[in-house]
């Protein structure tokens, strides 16, 4: 473009179009042209009027096409890093697009005032960091990259973001040696934190050569009503029964009316009204009648800023029945009450003798899961099994469970009445024969205590859980204990069945957080599962090393559903009941702490600068009709 | 080119004309003014020369002798009686068709008028162009009755593209006319060869001489706008101008130092230069500014 000025001269001087005209005599006109010397250039420039302007108009057109701007803010650094919160709360609508799109448009704003030269780095984190560009200076790349960033429905968790940001700033050592060279310069950059501040304050980070700046992005007057908790639960005395419970809550500033709506399967069959006040809390309990399993959604109908948490989903799954094995020698009163009606319909008992230990069935079926409760009455195995257990008589083959030396007729003192497995239980008119008392190994609960020491002792094993009960029920010799003849054996045995058996799904849930892995349940035996997520897509899920199937891609909210091959297993839900992305009202203080240094939240209004083409264009567009008005008046200076 | 749709004079200008009568400085100066026949008796009258016989002559000037011995009539002509010799010496070249009305145009008016008072007073009138050899300068015309030749001479003229310059044309002016007289050149002096070895060569043939410099009023001020090149309808020549208020300035600076020069020229030399310009009507200038700087009473 610098080019464009001397090629106008030349072509001014070298072909301009002169209108010939005759005249009697040249012989003064030459004279009078020699005395001015008006081949000089620069006469010729200050005769020429007419070029003067035509140059003023190009150089004009020229600095607006260079597109100049002032009134802005002049990015003065040479490393730029920017952290984009990419989490649920940023899909709120209260800025417009959305808190996320103002964010990306603020970063792009801020990487096109980086003076040329500057490298940029881009991360964009939720509760995980994720490195969009590495350091670069090339802008297009870095705006492509910014674009497309999308976002999720997880929490806020900012630590990951700024150890990747601190990964350049301040390098680490190679050793701890003092006298060890630093292996890469640190070198300052500017930090920019785009966010909207909801996250929980980093303590452990030493900023360093970091020098950050905290973009607040969302108003104070952001309003969202949020489905905090839905799920559904089996009548415990009818299991057919159920009950979808849901609790809302007001995060915004004013009051709000909301009409919730619960439907399953495209059917809307319920459907409830609640006023909210600004902070408050309402729950709703829908009574369902028997339903056969499927998907139940919630709908609030709400017009607030973040539609994410405006719609829940909840599962309704078969009651699975428990696999039970009872290695007994012979327990009579047990085995009765392990298989009475009600007890079938909670559980399916296996009862073995203990030589079944030893054999290859017992041994994969213990190794692989397919147990919920095992029973082990005065027998043990050489190892745990992966399954909750009970030990009748004897100790579990681990350290920490323990026994004292046997102890005759300890009393019962005292029952663990809280506790599921002792509810309803009522020990009063039990006599024990003699039993061991036993140490409580870390962790463990003594759920039946007595005189002589705990008695009935539950301590967990992982993801399991081991019962051990001091005394025999039925022994070789006689008995050692009335219990079986009480009201509350059976009772206990329901209980125990209750509590070991459908733990699987109280241990293991119906629902998960976006980003939370998720375990799930297969039959015994199956080696792949099937999940299809809310957005169509397949994936294949491996039984993993512990016997369960581990299932982490949980980003997205909704309903996804197992089957293994052809089949229809169940389904569970992803649900975004996050307090802390719910609400999504700028923290009170606008700002974040990072190593208790607080960053104060600034708010840029569009950084952009002001353009200039367009006054430079306008001036150019005057000069010319001035232009045009001297050619035509001729106008002389 | 002579338009012949009007007469070069008009018949109230020539009646104004009659009145008037050409003066020569030079011859006066040794004689009495105010009488160009002198008849003082008593005072040796030099003998000059013979010239025939005109009808209107006065006839006591007859030579008798010679008519007894030849029988044709000569006429006696003294020194103080000598004729008048009257050139209209008019340049025809190109830069002379310039203007609205022509210069030339006007110039033929010039010179027909002038020559008309010469006529009618008896004096001896040629005209001639400073054109190529073939263009002929007039017969050497005298008395009233010429004027008609006068008139279909001087509108027979054109302006010429192989025009002489003025010193060329007047050298062979000066060959051509060996008397002396009045010389009235009407020229715009545009000559890129210069004018003062013309002007030199009319001296030296110790003529009076009147340079009537006429000049266009659009040279004089020239209404020319943008970026121009100017073609020289003589030779050619061109000249690249931007025009501009100062250039404007500049050139009538420049032309009046041009005029300036040749008055300056002309004073020395005591020629009579006159300035006029094509605007100027000619019957005005005559009995203005000549009659002012005495070439006609």
């Amino acid at each position: 473009m610098a080019l464009i000025p001397p090629a106008i001269l030349a072509l001014y001087f070298l072909k301009l179009k002169r209108e010939p005209v005759e005249v009697p005599s040249t012989f003064l006109w030459h004279k009078t042209i020699e005395d001015l010397h008006v081949n000089s250039l620069w006469q010729r420039l200050r005769r020429s009027l007419l070029l003067l302007l035509q140059l003023l108009i190009v150089a004009l057109i020229i600095l607006a096409l260079l597109n100049p701007t002032w009134q802005g803010q002049q990015l003065s650094g040479n490393r730029y890093i920017f952290l984009i919160d990419n989490s649920a709360s940023m899909s709120a609508t209260d800025v417009e697009p959305t808190r996320l799109e103002s964010a990306k448009r603020q970063s792009a704003d801020l990487i096109e005032q980086m003076r040329p030269g500057s490298a940029a780095m881009i991360i964009s984190f939720c509760d995980v960091a994720r490195v969009e560009q590495n350091f670069t200076t090339n802008r297009r790349e870095l705006l492509r990259r910014l674009a497309a960033i999308k976002p999720t429905a997880r929490s806020t968790e900012i630590r990951e973001a700024l150890l990747f940001a601190a990964g350049l700033a301040n390098p680490g050592r190679t050793s701890t040696d003092a006298g060890d060279v630093q292996i890469a310069e640190a070198l300052a950059a500017d930090l920019y934190i785009l966010s909207d501040g909801k996250m929980p304050a980093v303590d452990d980070f030493d900023l360093g050569n970091l020098q950050p700046t905290f973009i607040s992005i969302g108003e104070a007057s952001a309003s969202n009503v949020a489905i905090a908790a839905f799920k559904t639960r089996r009548k415990e005395r009818d299991l057919d029964q159920l009950e979808a419970f849901a609790r809302l809550h007001n995060y915004g500033p004013r009051d709000e009316e909301v009409v919730v709506e619960l439907w399953k399967d495209d059917h809307l069959i319920d459907a409830s009204e609640e006023s909210l006040a600004p902070g408050e809390s309402a729950g709703v309990v829908f009574p369902l009648e028997q339903l056969e399993e499927g998907v139940l959604e919630l709908r609030a109908g709400t017009n607030d800023d973040l539609a994410l948490d405006d719609v829940a989903w909840a599962t309704i799954n078969p009651p699975r029945v428990a696999q039970v094995l009872l290695v007994t020698p012979g327990n009579p009163p047990l085995e009765f009450s392990l298989t009475t009606k009600l007890a079938q319909r909670v559980a399916d008992v296996m009862i073995e003798t203990p030589a079944y230990l030893r054999s290859d069935v017992y041994r994969k079926a213990a190794a692989s899961g397919a147990y919920d409760l095992v029973i082990f009455d005065r027998c043990a195995p050489k190892s745990m099994p992966l399954a909750n257990t009970l030990f009748i008589g004897t100790l579990p083959p681990l350290d920490q469970w323990q026994a004292e030396k046997q102890v005759d007729v300890p009393v019962i003192i005292d029952t663990a009445q809280p506790h599921p497995i002792m509810q309803l239980i009522e020990m009063g008119d039990v006599d024990i024969v003699e039993g061991r008392p036993l140490k409580v190994p870390p962790g463990g609960t003594v759920l039946i205590e007595t005189q002589a020491g705990p008695m009935l002792v539950i301590a967990p094993r992982e993801e399991f859980e081991d019962a051990v009960l001091g005394f025999r029920l039925v022994d070789d010799d006689g008995i050692d204990t009335n219990w079986p003849l009480r009201l509350s054996f059976p009772v206990f045995v329901m209980n125990v069945l209750n509590y070991f058996g459908s733990s699987h799904q109280g241990r293991f849930g119906d629902q998960a957080r976006p980003g939370e892995p998720f375990t799930l349940e297969g039959p015994p035996g199956a080696k792949q599962l099937t999940v299809l997520t809310p957005s169509k897509e397949s994936i294949r899920v491996r039984r993993g090393n512990l016997g369960v199937f581990n299932f982490s891609r949980t980003n997205d909210l909704g309903v996804y559903e197992i089957g293994e091959g052809n089949n229809e297993l169940g389904h569970f839900a992803v649900n975004l009941f996050d307090a802390d992305e719910s609400n999504i009202s700028p923290p009170v203080d606008n700002s974040v702490s990072i190593g208790h240094v607080e960053i104060a939240g600034q708010s840029f209004p569009r950084i952009a600068r002001t353009q200039g083409w367009r006054w430079l264009l306008l001036a150019g567009l005057v000069v010319l009709m001035v232009e045009w008005y001297i050619y035509n008046r001729r106008v002389y200076l | 080119m002579s338009t012949t749709e009007e007469a070069l004079l008009s018949p109230e200008l020539l009646h104004r004309l009659e009145r008037l009568e050409l003066v020569t400085r030079k011859i006066f100066r040794d004689k009495f003014k105010g009488q160009r026949r002198s008849q003082r008796k008593g005072q040796s009258v030099e003998f000059a020369d013979f010239r025939n016989y005109v009808p209107g002559d006065d006839l006591r000037f007859i030579d008798w002798n010679t008519y007894a011995r030849l029988d044709r009539l000569f006429y006696k002509l003294f020194l103080e009686e000598e004729d008048l010799h009257f050139y209209a010496l008019i340049d025809v070249s190109r830069s002379m068709d310039f203007g609205d009305p022509t210069k030339f145009r006007w110039a033929q008016q010039l010179a027909a008028a002038l020559g008309f008072i010469g006529l009618i007073r008896s004096d001896r009138v040629r005209i001639e162009p400073l054109g190529p050899a073939a263009m002929q300068p007039s017969p050497v015309l005298r008395g009233r009755g010429s004027v008609w030749r006068l008139m279909d001479y001087i509108t027979s003229l054109e302006v010429n593209d192989t025009a002489l310059g003025l010193s060329e044309g007047i050298k062979q002016f000066c060959v051509r006319n060996s008397g002396q007289g009045i010389v009235v050149l009407i020229t715009d002096l545009m000559d890129k060869r210069g004018y003062e070895a013309a002007l030199r060569y009319l001296m030296a043939a110790r003529m009076d001489i009147y340079v009537i410099h006429i000049l266009a009023h659009e040279e004089l001020h020239p209404e020319l706008k943008g970026d121009l090149k100017l073609v020289d309808c003589e030779d050619g020549d061109e000249a690249d101008i931007t025009v501009s208020g100062p250039l404007l300035k500049r050139y009538e600076q420049t032309l009046q130092a041009f005029i300036g020069t040749a008055r300056d020229f002309c004073g020395r030399r005591d020629i009579v230069h006159l300035l006029a310009h094509n605007r100027v009507p000619v019957d005005q200038l005559i009995t203005n500014y000549l009659r002012r700087r005495g070439l006609v009473r």
